[in-house]
């Protein structure tokens, strides 16, 4: 726990991280007692389509019973709609809120199973070597080549589009990074003399491994998941955009995708789940580059 | 260069090739697709159908035994036969052959923009390292990795189509391949890719350069007089060269890939993305596996130069 404090110490150091960190607590606060406060994100209100944020104005067509035809009618944002409604007349902020909770779910869901195989195929490589480490490292080739969001959306096309799955599918085929590093650590640790007095003792494989192999890769574990967070939620986004996510939830990536078509009439739609993509990525981006220079004994010097 | 390490470099690359035939084959096989589905989705009523499905699945081999099918399969796709497009009615190497070049245009262009500008960007951040120039630059770097290429697509839209009028909205597949209005035109889908691309590079070749900075023979370099300009032009950089060559080409799958895919996506450009995914909503599952075994051979293809072209610049560099 001291040497906790101590990166915790060195972290607190490095502005940008602290900025990202206070951002990602935000989030999750947000996402978890957000519902509270809004809208069903889900309630469809004709009346109130396309509801410009506070402080902006939008001239909207509409139907007019007594023209008998479309009017032009200047619509202002409201309180009821801070961030303004969609194409159906929901509300855009309890989509956003619910948005951010399906990105939390895929960023730590997806990226705990990557690491975890990734962690579990890199250590028995490095440790078993020989003919082991040759299978799983081809095998790891392999998933490698296969360029990320193709394979997934092969992975969707085929099986169905339910957040379950994607969750599921970023993380099986997101390891291989993971893997390579724990090998490449774990075969400089394995010649190291406390594994090998460990081994001399009488020590059991799965022993060495969990308590003397794993536990000494962890910080640069935690630095690649909080890097590779980023890479998963946008994974799901992407999916989504390009209309192969799950229709059932409002997630930022959905909520873009009807944007697209509605940029002339209005722009918010587009433009707000991007913004919480954008600063949700900056921020495990920084407090991952935060991370990576605590965790580093050279750090001091330069 | 040595001959054997180049020969092992081929037989890795030949048994990923194979892996990723064999992965695909088995992908298809477990998926829940078969050839006979989508005939009999559009057959009326009528008809046997348990004979329209066995005469489809003769047809396609489905019921021959697996290793055969497997055969069958790999020597196929070794003959260049990469199936038959349901939704087009064509082969689909004719299909790739009708798209390819728009997708080629657009991550060659982008492509080389990124290579100039991450490049000037790094070499320009590392020479005035911890300056205020330093740090803007390497906000903004921060910005152009994280920024979704698929948001920045869409507000380029907003900004420069919608409001300013400035391009279309979609990209105009009528205008000749080598004229200035199709350049015109790439520009937007151009800086929608790069942007992640410069970035990253700028990044990369940064930290490669610092670490170089600090190294012996820089330090001699500066100690016999030679300006910094020669310093870092001929000793930090063409050191610091190695690493960025290998990243660029092993960024070639990754990024390129899933962001081509994406920007053809928004502005319609109907390259191998657009015609994968087009192929996904009209359930077409030769052509979107197809595009997928693309990737990994271009992937495995420049993973196999950046391996070679490593060892060849840098002579101390041996297999294992």
């Amino acid at each position: 726990m001291k040497l906790a404090a101590y990166y915790l110490e060195r972290l607190k150091g490095n502005k940008t991280a602290i900025i990202g960190l206070a951002f990602i607590i935000f989030l999750v606060l947000t996402a978890l007692i957000g519902p509270f406060f809004t809208v069903s994100p889900t309630q469809v209100n004709f009346s109130e389509k396309n509801l410009p944020p506070i402080g902006f104005s939008s001239e909207q067509s509409e139907y007019s019973a007594k023209v008998g035809g479309l009017v032009m009618t200047n619509m202002h944002g409201t309180w009821k709609h801070p961030l303004g409604t969609d194409g159906m007349g929901r509300d855009l902020l309890s989509q956003l809120i619910s948005g951010a909770r399906v990105s939390l779910l895929v960023g730590l869901l997806a990226t705990g199973l990557a690491i975890v195989i990734g962690a579990i195929i890199g250590v028995s490589s490095a440790y078993f070597g020989g003919i082991a480490d040759s299978i799983l490292m081809r095998f790891t080739d392999i998933m490698i080549t296969f360029p990320f969001l193709l394979l997934l959306i092969l992975i969707v096309y085929m099986f169905g589009s339910s957040l379950a799955l994607i969750i599921l599918s970023i993380g099986l085929t997101g390891w291989t990074g993971t893997a390579r590093l724990v090998r490449s650590e774990t075969l400089s640790l394995r010649t190291r003399d406390f594994v090998i007095a460990s081994k001399a003792l009488g020590a059991s494989d799965l022993r060495i491994i969990f308590y003397h192999l794993l536990p000494n890769t962890i910080s640069s574990i935690i630095v690649l998941a909080t890097l590779s967070i980023p890479g998963a939620i946008l994974a799901e986004a992407a999916l989504s955009f390009i209309g192969l996510g799950d229709p059932q939830v409002a997630s930022w990536g959905n909520i873009l995708n009807a944007g697209q078509n509605d940029l002339q009439a209005a722009w918010w739609i587009a433009v707000e789940p991007g913004i919480m993509l954008f600063f949700t990525v900056i921020s495990f981006n920084f407090l991952g580059e935060g991370l990576r220079d605590a965790f580093d004994p050279k750090g001091d010097y330069n | 260069m040595d001959r054997s390490y180049l020969a092992k470099r081929l037989l890795h690359a030949l048994i990923i090739a194979w892996g990723v035939m064999t992965a695909s084959f088995f992908l298809m096989r477990i998926g829940p697709h078969s050839p006979a589905d989508k005939y009999l989705a559009t057959l009326g009523a009528g008809h046997n159908v348990s004979q329209v499905t066995a005469a489809i699945e003769s047809r396609y081999g489905v019921d021959r035994p697996l290793y055969e099918q497997y055969f069958n399969y790999i020597n196929s796709l070794l003959h260049g036969d990469w199936g038959w497009s349901f939704s087009t009615s064509m082969p689909v190497s004719d299909l790739i052959k009708i798209h390819w070049a728009y997708s080629f245009q657009l991550i060659f262009l982008s492509s080389i923009l990124a290579i100039i500008l991450g490049i000037s960007l790094g070499i320009f951040t590392a020479a005035r390292k911890n300056t205020k120039a330093d740090h803007i630059a390497t906000f903004f770097s921060f910005a152009g990795i994280s920024i979704p290429n698929f948001w920045l697509g869409m507000m380029l839209i907003l900004i420069f189509s919608v409001k300013l009028g400035w391009f279309k909205t979609y990209y105009d597949t009528g205008l000749p391949m080598f004229s200035l209005s199709n350049l015109y035109a790439l520009i937007l889908p151009v800086i929608t890719l790069a942007t992640g691309m410069v970035a990253g590079y700028g990044r990369f070749v940064r930290s490669s350069m610092l670490e170089n900075m600090n190294k012996d023979f820089v330090r001699t370099a500066r100690a016999k007089g030679l300006p910094e300009s020669v310093v870092l032009r001929k000793h930090v950089f063409r050191n610091a060269l190695l690493p960025v060559v290998t990243i660029i080409m092993l960024d070639m799958s990754g990024i390129i890939f899933g962001g081509a895919y994406i920007t053809e996506f928004i502005f319609g450009i109907p390259g191998l993305g657009w015609m994968s995914l087009k192929a996904v909503f009209s359930d077409d599952y030769s052509v979107v596996m197809a595009v997928t075994l693309i990737g990994a051979f271009v992937t495995l293809f420049f993973n196999l130069v950046a391996d070679i072209a490593y060892t060849y610049l840098d002579p101390r560099i041996r297999y294992e």
